[in-house]
């Protein structure tokens, strides 16, 4: 099986960086939910998405995750 | 041919002149010997020739030299030029050497005393001079300044340097062993899968500095940042602002942020405590070469391979001692008032050394030491030639680095002042020089500001006129450079002193690593991530050490280097047998990574005229010239820009400050260059 990202083979749908990756996600979401007394899980992967400090992977992931 | 002279081998023909005009006075006589220059002249009533290696002349390789056989576990030594090492000078060399040989009655190994230096000579004494390797004489010297060389040949020592020798040519069997046989077992695995031939490498050190990349690689892309809150107030007494930060750097929530902000604007701020200390500040310790290599790249952005490449220049010139040394230590013998006393010739440093020779110098010692030489320091000879400006910089950086080592400690003051406003605390903070000690003699290369803390005092009131709350972002963490990575090498006992640059250097060269900011590549990731599954030990850390240590033992004299060997054999052979098992495997993931990291080659970086394309390389198919195209073409978009046809480009990842098209950096000759693509950039110059 190949990830669905990057092609790379996998034993699922995504590979173990984007699986990793995928975990560092929601991992933050609960941190960023508790900084700003919360935010939608939408608008999270959004500014997950468009902060320049945020990884390859983990934009890739939050591009995946919004569907 | 005379007979009965004494033969003297230098590592280099720098050195070979050096010390031929330190012990004839000046006048040695030059001829040709098998197209290479040597240099005669008497001594004390004994005739002596000195001639010169040019660094390794003698290469380990395996006798049946067949690039696509593995395993490979006899080594032999030949001529560098027989096994493609290096030029036909090589071949020259030898020759002269063993022509030299047959006159001669007596042997110096006069090469740089380090592990290095001791293998050249001894394989040349060895197998160009018929078996003189242990009757030999060994001269020793940490700089080729006309003293150290005269004392070094009155002292010549019999033996000396053996065990360096010896764990030199284990290191080379070892280190070929480890890297044929890994080479061959991954390229092999590639071509394969239908991919051209191509090396790919790992070395015994290599491997495991290609995982630290690796290992912050994957926090980088990894990395979400979490969201913190920075506060600072202005406060203002009698017309004057203050802007003092918040005690706490991090506000976890924007909540508690917002609460600092209401509870303090409008209201008064206290200074509820105002502390001064002085402190003192020691000089740094000396150089030894990670740390000249580490310096060099803040001060003026050298890589360890160009720092180490130009304190040779500067050795092999007599201006400063042996660079390749582990020592941090300047013993009293290299003599600290001769050196001032030299370096009060040159104006840049007569005060200085004035200042210095007025006291009675006594430098600071670092904690390593390395037996064979001392620390870098200046010799407080004038230079013969003209410097390029890297050599003066650099020479500089040293000098100054002895000086602010010999002088004394800076006294500084630290001051502090917390300001509370109800429940929430403020501070300010700063720092002057009282005396400034070593920072004088170190100059533009010592890194303390002095930030004044405004006049101030214990129970002055201010009103705070505002409170700002600022968001921001965790950083993602930085990539190694060539500097942090050496560092880290140098902290996880990998490599040596004096290779651990050229193992940063191939990385790069096998095109593992990209660019200035030390990112890996998607082949220098998929070598990683196979090594990982199938042979884990060529790429651990701790192997690496333990083989580095067992080295270092066989150095000292107290380890044996052909049982290293067989046990290297013994894990490697396991390794191989994995990995050839899973050729299949690894040839797959290795060819798709060469096929990424090719085509990632060509990308230069996002079109700045459709803000939406990517520039890239492309190849004319009428004129077969190349140049820049946008990615967008087939949607309208023109961009494009002509590049030059000779040399290699590469991309630098960066946009053009002036017009954001892209950087690239055309290599072609020793000196690349760096090139905005865009040719009506406005920061072009037009003629």
């Amino acid at each position: 099986m190949k990830c669905q990202i990057c092609g790379r083979e996998a034993a699922t749908d995504l590979c173990r960086y984007h699986i990793q990756a995928e975990e560092r996600v929601r991992t933050a979401y609960s941190l960023w939910v508790k900084a700003y007394g919360g935010i939608e899980w939408k608008d999270f992967l959004d500014n997950v998405k468009r902060n320049p400090q945020t990884g390859q992977w983990a934009k890739e992931i939050a591009e995946l995750l919004k569907g | 041919m005379d007979s009965g002279y004494t033969l003297v081998i230098c590592e280099k023909p720098d050195a070979a002149r050096r010390v031929s005009d330190a012990l004839s006075g000046g006048k040695p006589r030059s001829e040709q010997v098998e197209g290479t220059t040597v240099f005669r002249f008497s001594r004390k009533g004994e005739e002596f020739v000195v001639c010169a290696a040019q660094g390794h002349v003698y290469g380990v390789s395996d006798p049946l030299a067949e690039r696509t056989v593995y395993p490979v576990f006899d080594v032999e030594w030949y001529p560098s030029d027989l096994i493609g090492e290096s030029s036909a000078n090589a071949a020259k060399r030898i020759s002269a050497v063993r022509t030299l040989a047959a006159g001669a009655s007596k042997f110096v190994n006069a090469c740089d005393f380090d592990v290095e230096g001791e293998t050249i000579g001894y394989n040349l004494l060895k197998y160009a001079c018929g078996g003189k390797e242990k009757s030999a004489l060994r001269a020793t010297f940490s700089t080729l300044t006309e003293d150290d060389l005269v004392r070094a040949f009155d002292n010549l020592k019999p033996q000396s340097g053996q065990e360096l020798a010896r764990a030199g040519r284990a290191r080379h069997a070892m280190d070929f062993v480890w890297g044929v046989n890994l080479s061959r077992a991954l390229s092999q695995s590639a071509l394969g899968s239908g991919h051209r031939y191509r090396t790919i490498s790992v070395g015994r050190v290599q491997g495991p500095t290609l995982e630290f990349l690796a290992e912050r690689e994957l926090e980088i892309r990894e990395f979400v940042p979490i969201p913190y809150w920075k506060a600072s107030g202005t406060f203002e007494k009698d017309g004057v602002k203050l802007s003092v930060g918040y005690a706490r750097d991090r506000v976890e929530t924007k909540m508690l942020a917002e609460k600092i902000r209401q509870e303090c604007v409008g209201k008064e701020a206290v200074v509820v405590a105002l502390r001064r200390r002085a402190t003192q500040v020691g000089p740094p310790v000396p150089f030894d070469i990670g740390e000249l290599q580490k310096e060099a790249y803040r001060a003026f952005g050298y890589t360890p391979s160009r720092t180490l490449q130009i304190a040779e220049r500067l050795y092999l010139g007599a201006l400063i001692s042996y660079p390749r040394t582990g020592s941090q230590k300047l013993p009293p013998s290299i003599n600290y008032r001769a050196i001032l006393r030299g370096l009060g010739r040159i104006p840049e440093y007569s005060a200085y050394s004035a200042e210095l020779l007025k006291t009675e110098p006594k430098p600071v010692q670092g904690a390593k030491s390395d037996a064979a030489h001392p620390a870098i320091h200046p010799t407080g000879e004038k230079p013969r030639r003209r410097l390029d400006v890297s050599e003066s910089m650099i020479l500089d950086l040293v000098v100054r680095r002895f000086l602010a080592a010999l002088g004394p400690s800076t006294r500084r003051e630290l001051a502090e002042a917390t300001l509370t406003v109800g429940e929430h605390e403020f501070r300010l903070t700063g720092g002057r020089t009282i005396f400034p000690g070593w920072i004088r003699y170190y100059g533009k290369y010592a890194r303390y500001r002095d930030v004044e803390l405004p006049p101030i005092s214990e129970g002055d009131r201010f009103r705070v006129a505002g409170v700002t709350v600022e968001e921001r972002f965790e950083q993602k963490p930085t990539r190694y450079n060539q500097s942090s990575l050496l560092e880290k090498m140098e902290k996880e006992g990998i490599g040596t002193k004096g290779t651990r640059a050229d193992v940063i250097g191939t990385l790069v060269a096998r095109g593992y690593v990209s660019g200035e900011s030390m990112e890996i590549t998607d082949l220098g990731l998929s070598v990683v991530e196979t090594m990982a599954k199938y042979a884990p030990s060529i790429i651990s850390t701790e192997l690496t050490r333990e083989i580095e240590d067992k080295l270092q033992a066989v150095e000292r004299g107290s380890g044996d280097g052909a049982e290293l060997l067989r046990d290297m054999v013994r894990t490697i052979a396991g390794q191989l047998a994995e990995l050839s098992a899973n050729e299949g495997a690894v040839g797959r993931e290795i060819d798709s990574a060469l096929i990424a990291t090719a085509a990632k080659s060509f990308v230069l970086g996002r079109c700045p005229v459709c803000t939406t394309g990517e520039l890239r390389i492309v190849r004319s198919k009428t004129t077969k010239k190349r140049f820049v195209g946008c990615s967008n073409y087939s949607n309208g978009c023109r961009a494009s820009a002509p590049l030059p046809q000779k040399g290699n480009i590469k991309t630098t990842s960066k946009p053009c400050e002036r017009c954001s098209w892209p950087i690239v950096l055309v290599v072609r000759g020793r000196r690349p260059w760096k090139l905005c693509v865009n040719p009506s950039c406005p920061g072009k110059v037009k003629s």
